[in-house]
């Protein structure tokens, strides 16, 4: 009895907190013209502040840079931050409120893919697009495992409302373990993973590559990801003792927290393999999983799920810099691309068209289409029928102990280089 | 808070809970099972220091005290701002500086929370004391909520890290081997919860404790200052919970708002485990909630470490509904 009075009380902190954030912030287009919103969904608060300003900033910059004549677009920016740590209740409300705003004709997010599993039956259900700079999960798009992106297209089976720029878990899983066995040349492995979409699924694709390229899998589990102590699951990675130890999850679910007390225990010549759940900025970075690993982060090793190299890098950096007085973050290009994507769209079904509802149709029929190609920041692509690029490129990162930051050194084309 | 088993049963059942728990760790762990068993005690440890202070405010008032875990996650943040204030960033190597600072550490987590569980309990609860009970479990729940709040508006609502003062080295008895912070963790916690002990049954003030405890009315015909009373045993279940939240940060070297929930709920667990009302039931409780969880970790199955503890409760409810130690309640829980 008294666990349901706890039950509730979880409950109750998720709608005590959940009500916060959802004013419309202006964007910089200027001129007259019918007023349209991009909505931005994204985790702006707390752990999660290195993940979705840099990407939300991306979305602004495009805004600035690309007018689409005839209308005045300006940002709609949500939270799914909860006390914060991203939430999917959160976004699946955040996306309603989007959905109920009339101007809003596109959506730029979700950062996470438990968020973006919540979300995608609401924008599904109203045909508003949303792209995802940064969602890697494979159900989102594709069947993985006994998961189907049909359950969450209940309502609209075969409309697409959702595409992403990312490319998907079973590549940033291939690319963990090209880390692992050919890069830092390991055997053997122990993996881990939060017990969360995102994490799982990254730990399961890392470990069928791994094991396909040779390597053995000593041991797998899952951690919850509400704890502080790991200790036990690194005295189980002193007792295997692994060449590498792979960890399928994000930061604010304690995986730094995992390699600091690896360090504790004088693991730290372990190397660690994580996905983009831990490339979040540097050691200065608050929250940041090199920050709280502290010492124990030399030999750390993290992807990101997007390309490093894209076309004009420096261009790009040098004009988020001049806006935002920071070097862009992993997403700030995706992000700059979703935009991209969105006023192609505007422009190229735009004109002459009033009705607002028409308008939002209109794009997301031309986004869902495999045919159209976007030129963007991130170079060139289209999406496929599910709504998944057809830019399937992970980067590669290695924790630099002099920078005390992560440094880009490889990036890999899934397409042009598949794991035989 | 009565403690009346046989004189050996106690010890004897805890020796072969010990014991059987190591031979799991060696089956599950082999070479690494001693460092798993340490793992098990400090971890343990925390959790029966938090428990101590709902069961107590259990055994006294019969009010779960759901604000207590935001207890112990406010006393981690009275540790950090006290560290981070005096300028410290990573272990201390003089061992008297360092002996300074941790003592210095503790009284202030100690003194400063058992100050708010006491101006807790005086603004929350001593109204409501002859309320129906569920107004005073509500505004426990609140309180909790407050605390929480407030640390997360006016300090950080993401990880926020600790300075390990401690060095991280390992010692070395005969074939034991022990980090230097496992030993403290597991000492301190030992010898927080003997001294309790030695409070509550030797000194005036824990026979008041117990009086009030077994019968509010006659305690208070008998002259014990009833509201004084409350408001030690608020202060002394707080200040250990205090404790709890300085190891956390000496210990992990992290914390964040919401720890006080996820910590409280198993703390909470451990004191029904142990039987609520009972000190020592609940540093039990901890122990082998500490135990159970690490287990479930060794054996490769960390995913069902949740599931495992609550069910262990479970089993032990249904054949002992009043915990291992089973006190008998009063009729009004």
């Amino acid at each position: 009895m008294r666990f349901t009075k706890l039950a509730v009380f979880g409950m109750g902190a998720v709608i005590a907190f959940g009500a916060c954030s959802g004013a419309a912030s202006p964007g910089a287009s200027g001129g007259g013209g019918i007023a349209v919103k991009i909505g931005i969904e994204l985790p702006m608060t707390g752990g999660e502040a290195p993940n979705g300003v840099p990407t939300a900033n991306g979305v602004q910059l495009a805004v600035q840079d690309i007018q689409v004549p005839g209308f005045t677009v300006t940002i709609s920016q949500q939270d799914d931050a909860v006390n914060g740590k991203h939430d999917a209740t959160q976004g699946a409300k955040n996306m309603s409120t989007l959905v109920n705003d009339s101007q809003v004709l596109f959506v730029v997010g979700p950062y996470n893919s438990s968020v973006a599993q919540a979300e995608i039956p609401v924008s599904n259900a109203a045909g508003l697009m949303q792209c995802s700079p940064a969602n890697t999960a494979v159900q989102l798009t594709k069947p993985w495992g006994s998961a189907k992106p049909t359950d969450l297209r209940k309502t609209n089976p075969d409309k697409i409302a959702y595409v992403r720029v990312a490319t998907t878990d079973d590549n940033q899983g291939s690319g963990m373990a090209d880390i692992a066995y050919n890069t830092i040349g390991a055997k053997s492995v122990y993996v881990l993973d939060d017990t969360q979409t995102y994490g799982k699924g990254l730990a399961d694709a890392f470990t069928n590559t791994f094991t396909k390229f040779g390597g053995t899998l000593l041991k797998r589990d899952g951690v919850s990801d509400k704890t502080t102590d790991f200790t036990s699951y690194v005295t189980t990675a002193k007792g295997l003792n692994p060449a590498v130890v792979a960890y399928g999850g994000v930061t604010t679910s304690g995986l730094g927290l995992f390699r600091k007390q690896m360090a504790a225990q004088g693991l730290q010549t372990i190397p660690f393999v994580g996905g983009d759940g831990i490339v979040d900025g540097s050691f200065a970075t608050a929250s940041s999983f090199l920050q709280i690993a502290g010492d124990g982060d030399t030999n750390s090793y993290g992807t990101v799920a997007a390309i490093h190299d894209i076309p004009d890098a420096a261009a790009f950096a040098t004009k988020y810099k001049a806006k935002f007085n920071t070097d862009p973050g992993s997403y700030s290009a995706p992000g700059y691309a979703c935009t991209q994507i969105f006023l192609q769209a505007l422009k190229a079904v735009g004109s002459g068209v009033t009705d607002l509802g028409q308008l939002r149709e209109k794009i997301r029929a031309y986004v869902a289409d495999s045919g159209n190609k976007y030129d963007t920041v991130l170079g060139s692509f289209n999406f496929d029928k599910d709504g998944d690029t057809s830019q399937h490129v992970i980067s590669y990162y290695k924790f630099d102990p002099t920078k005390k930051d992560w440094a880009y050194f490889k990036q890999r084309d899934f397409t042009a280089d598949p794991v035989k | 808070m009565a403690i009346d088993f046989g004189r050996w049963r106690g010890p004897i059942v805890v020796a072969g809970f010990l014991l059987a728990a190591y031979a799991l760790m060696v089956v599950s762990a082999g070479a690494q099972a001693q460092d798993q068993f340490i793992n098990a005690l400090t971890i343990g440890a925390v959790y029966a220091l938090i428990a101590l202070g709902y069961t107590m405010v259990y055994g006294i008032i019969e009010l779960i005290n759901f604000a207590h875990g935001e207890i112990f996650m406010c006393g981690s943040f009275v540790s950090w701002w006290l560290l981070t204030t005096l300028g410290f960033t990573g272990a201390i190597g003089d061992p008297l500086v360092l002996g300074g600072v941790l003592v210095l550490t503790f009284i202030t987590a100690m003194v400063v929370m058992g100050i708010v569980g006491v101006v807790i309990e005086r603004v929350a609860y001593r109204p409501l004391r002859n309320a129906p009970r569920l107004a005073p479990l509500i505004t426990a729940i609140g309180m909790s909520f407050i605390l929480q709040n407030i640390v997360f508006v006016t300090i950080s609502n993401s990880i926020v890290t600790i300075p390990q003062i401690l060095p991280n080295t390992a010692l070395t008895f005969g074939p034991i081997a022990i980090r230097q912070i496992n030993l403290f963790v597991i000492v301190l916690a030992l010898g927080l919860m003997v001294a309790l002990q030695v409070f509550v049954r030797r000194t005036t003030l824990g026979r008041a404790m117990r009086s009030t405890a077994m019968d509010r009315e006659a305690a208070q015909l008998m002259g014990v200052d009833i509201n004084s009373t409350i408001a030690l045993t608020f202060f002394i279940g707080s200040a250990l919970a205090g404790a709890a939240g300085v190891v956390q940060g000496l210990y992990f070297g992290v914390t964040h708002f919401q720890i006080g929930f996820q910590a409280g709920l198993k703390a909470f667990t451990a004191a029904v485990l142990g039987g609520i009302g009972n000190t020592t039931g609940a540093a039990i409780g901890g122990f082998v909630i500490g135990f159970i969880e690490v287990l479930a970790s060794s054996f490769g199955y960390g995913r069902w470490s949740e599931a495992a503890v609550f069910g262990t409760l479970i089993l032990v409810l249904i054949f002992r509904p009043t915990g291992i130690l089973g006190q008998q309640l009063a009729d009004r829980a």
